[in-house]
């Protein structure tokens, strides 16, 4: 998974660098002085070169469409150690989860199943109706035969209030 | 106090939910059901922060309406996603009033009142040590088993989360209270992987597996979890996770709650024992509460 290509990539984006910024609300990648502790705690290094440091550096650099293109971003599995360790509270997962929104944003190459939870969202309030399951013994069973209180969905209104945040711009979420 | 289940329990987590339903009255904790509850947001994340936002800010309201402050969460992720937004209510003046524009679309308020807990730390620093050892009636001695805490209740430090980040003590108290014995391991902090399955699934395999594989190496006769999303690596995938690693993997994984239940003297069925598709039989049969 080749995040930069140098002989490839083209000029740095400031326009989309602020976008991506603005998101996180802050300058904090700025802090980054690539001491590379996020990446070396990182369980996505190990199976799928996951490296925050490098995120942190190209989205200085300005290299947002190639980061976006790139399908790293999707290797994060929020495990929150990098923003635990950074000395200097940069947060790369913040940064990762602000680019996989601008993804989004611009339709590339986002995986499916994230869109269908939100649209199981829109359609239920949850990502998902009571499934049945199996036991042990593999007997098929339902929620409703298992002595618990119906499962409800939200109101009406919810709805239209949930579309309207969607339709929403991340931007400016200040991250702790 | 108020409980809130979101989305993975109560529609396919089933054994979380009944075992909580089965031991919390009997530590003497009421739990309230909220009424118009949704998604906490967790799963928005990556498509739209403030949409993610939104919906843990609306849940926090949904609780606020009942009147009572103390609020239950049972899962890692809807732990985190309601913290976050607990924060950002509170700090970020800009994003309050976009929230609150949306809130007041469905007749919602919020005033920040809400006192969020997550099962684990509710149980070690609320209802305790005295109150839970006096309910032991059958202590599961002679088992050693290894804490799987999860990331989202532990990480990041700045906001509400419910032990260290980095040497978390509360849930192998929790296990020692049992009459058991908590094992260290090194991998203790070790992430599921759960949260790769919808990109990555033959990564998130090798995350579980690895850590099952090591757990079983240290000599643990099961895995403890407390998160629904986990326990769906660990447990209903368990299968997956051996054949994608080529590791040979046959762990006992069960909630917290289930084992605290046990301990208790309470039915299996009603703990959602039968539900576990983890080999537990041979543990069962094991444990003195049998």
């Amino acid at each position: 998974m080749t995040t930069l290509d140098l002989m490839t990539s083209r000029k740095p984006d400031s326009s989309l660098r602020l976008r991506v910024l603005g998101k996180i609300g802050e300058q904090k990648p700025y802090n980054c002085y690539q001491c590379i502790r996020c990446t070396s705690g990182c369980p996505s290094m190990k199976m799928l070169e996951l490296k925050p440091h490098e995120i942190v550096a190209l989205t200085r650099a300005g290299f947002i469409e190639e980061l976006i293109n790139s399908g790293v971003l999707w290797a994060c599995a929020t495990c929150l150690k990098c923003k635990e360790r950074c000395p200097q509270a940069v947060a790369p997962v913040d940064l990762i989860m602000a680019l996989r929104n601008l993804a989004v944003e611009k339709e590339v190459k986002v995986p499916e199943s994230f869109l269908h939870n939100v649209s199981m969202i829109l359609e239920c309030g949850f990502v998902s109706r009571p499934q049945a399951t199996v036991t042990r013994k593999l007997e098929k069973i339902e929620r409703d035969k298992m002595g618990l209180p119906k499962f409800r969905e939200p109101d009406e209104k919810f709805k239209a209030a949930f579309m309207k945040a969607l339709e929403t711009s991340s931007g400016s979420s200040e991250k702790s | 106090m108020t409980v809130y289940w979101g989305c993975v329990v109560p529609t396919i987590q089933y054994a979380y939910e009944m075992s909580v339903r089965e031991v919390m009255p009997r530590l003497g904790v009421e739990l309230v059901e909220l009424e118009n509850a949704s998604c906490c947001g967790t799963p928005v994340q990556s498509v739209n922060m403030f949409a993610a936002l939104y919906l843990a800010a609306r849940n926090l309201a949904v609780a606020e309406r009942t009147g009572l402050n103390d609020l239950l969460v049972v899962c890692n992720g809807c732990h985190l996603s309601l913290s976050e937004a607990l924060y950002f209510m509170k700090h970020n003046e800009q994003l309050r009033e976009k929230v609150e524009a949306l809130l007041n679309e469905e007749d919602l308020t919020y005033s920040g009142s809400v006192k969020l807990w997550h099962l684990i730390d509710f149980l070690h620093d609320v209802v305790g040590e005295k109150t839970i050892k006096n309910a032991v009636k059958k202590p599961l001695s002679g088992l050693k088993l290894a804490s799987h805490y999860g990331c989202h209740i532990l990480r990041p430090s700045t906001l509400r989360t419910v032990d260290d980040p980095e040497n978390p003590r509360k849930l192998d108290e929790l296990i020692d209270w049992l009459g058991a014995k908590s094992v260290p391991y090194p991998e203790k902090l070790d992430c599921c992987g759960a949260m790769l399955l919808l990109s990555h699934p033959d990564a998130a395999f090798t995350f579980s597996g690895l850590k099952m594989k090591a757990v079983q190496d240290w000599g643990a006769d099961a895995l403890v979890v407390s998160c629904p999303s986990c326990q769906n690596m660990f447990d209903m995938r368990q299968k997956s996770a051996a054949a994608t690693t080529g590791a040979k993997i046959n762990l006992p994984v069960l909630y917290y709650t289930q084992l605290l239940g046990l301990a208790m003297g309470i039915q299996q069925e009603k703990l959602g024992l039968n539900l576990n598709r983890s080999p537990i039989d041979e543990l069962l049969q094991k444990a003195p509460a049998h």
